[in-house]
């Protein structure tokens, strides 16, 4: 039976000073990927071994890890695409390290809600309290759907070299998440979000290495997302903008009769 | 000014740049004897050329100065406050700018 060599980082705060590797031997399974190696490791070898997951089917971003110098998906990594029989499994880089593979994502949350990420409506109560549906036509809807595929993984923050440099720098998935919603018809906050990337820590830092787009396992695209939002920020700036055409708010359904008349309740 | 002001004002720069170094590079390197007495006195007595030479200037030092602010306040080392950086930048470039600017200036009311 052919074998892997799983080479994993291990960490316990307040036991070891830093993070090492421990080598493990894992059986070869037809179709494995790296998230069955580790549960491997937990369930047969070392139940010690810290790491998340959950879907196992690459739609909750929980299971990310530097997989072989490369932040990935430990659950949509087929072993036999990394090529080789040595995996190298360590947690997201650009991110504290709370156990073994478990990062500390709070600085990628704190950056995602500073974007407010969500639809922001002229008139709140009505945003909360909504009375009837806003209208998206299908144009409107793919003008910004390729970006709400993100996850919040975090590989894109992983990859990037510029939130390697700058901790404090918004990064590609907050980034990318600003436009998502600035471009969404049914949004009023534009002007807000363009703001908060406006700072000294914001999209200006960004120099289009693209790490964030090749490491997306959604097909995201937070780069294209950057690019666009720096657009559409200059032309605010320089008042070349078009106005956003609202989204139409869909006619009331019309009443009707029912054509039989409903018995009344015999149990009140 | 917010970095989005100072971003634009950098591309403007660029863009600038480009056909002002087009111009230089073509008035130097290709047309006649540039750097003969008679051409260069002739440029510095020239109020078109003097304004060139100046917006050259402007355009020059902005984007080099904006461009090596960039560099400063990305570089992953202990530095001072950016309003710090930012000061003795602006001051730097306004002394090189004065300096500069003097030397066609003084050309142009001499000649």
């Amino acid at each position: 039976m052919q074998e892997l060599t799983f080479k994993v980082q291990r960490y316990l705060p307040g036991k070891d000073k830093k993070p090492y590797i421990q080598e493990f031997i894992v059986p070869l399974r037809k179709g494995m990927t790296v998230l069955d190696g580790l549960i491997h490791i937990k369930e047969n070898i070392d139940n010690t071994l810290s790491y998340r997951s959950s879907c196992r089917m690459g739609i909750c971003g929980s299971c990310g890890a530097f997989i072989n110098r490369f932040p990935r998906l430990a659950c949509h990594t087929p072993v036999e695409e990394l090529g080789t029989g040595i995996i190298e499994v360590k947690s997201l880089p650009n991110f504290p390290i709370i156990r073994d593979l478990v990062a500390d994502l709070d600085p990628l949350f704190e950056k995602h809600k500073s974007m407010k990420p969500y639809i922001l409506g002229s008139e709140m109560e009505k945003a909360e309290r909504p009375s009837s549906q806003l209208l998206q036509s299908r144009e409107a809807l793919e003008s910004y759907a390729q970006f709400s595929y993100c996850v919040k993984c975090g590989l894109c923050m992983s990859a990037c070299p510029t939130v390697a440099t700058d901790p404090l720098f918004i990064g590609p998935q907050a980034l990318g998440q600003a436009y998502r919603y600035c471009v969404d018809t049914r949004d009023t906050g534009a002007k807000g979000r363009f703001r908060e990337a406006d700072s000294r820590h914001g999209i200006w830092l960004c120099h289009l290495a693209g790490a964030c787009s090749e490491a997306c396992p959604k097909g995201v695209d937070p780069a294209l997302a950057i690019q666009l939002l720096r657009r559409a920020m200059i032309f605010d700036v320089l008042r070349l903008s078009k106005a956003k055409k609202p989204a139409p708010v869909a006619h009331p359904p019309a009443e009707s009769k029912p054509k039989i008349a409903v018995p009344e309740f015999t149990v009140k | 000014m917010r970095e989005s002001h100072l971003k634009i004002l950098q591309y403007i720069a660029g863009i600038g740049l480009f056909f002002l170094v087009g111009t230089h590079l073509i008035v130097t390197l290709l047309i006649g004897d540039p750097t003969s007495w008679e051409s260069v006195s002739a440029r510095a007595a020239s109020a078109g050329w003097l304004a060139f030479y100046t917006l050259f200037l402007i355009f020059g030092l902005y984007h080099g100065i904006h461009g090596l602010r960039t560099i400063i306040l990305e570089l992953p080392i202990p530095k001072p406050p950016a309003r710090v950086i930012d000061g003795t930048l602006v001051a730097i470039g306004i002394a090189i700018f004065g300096y500069a600017v003097y030397i066609p200036i003084s050309a142009f009311g001499a000649l």
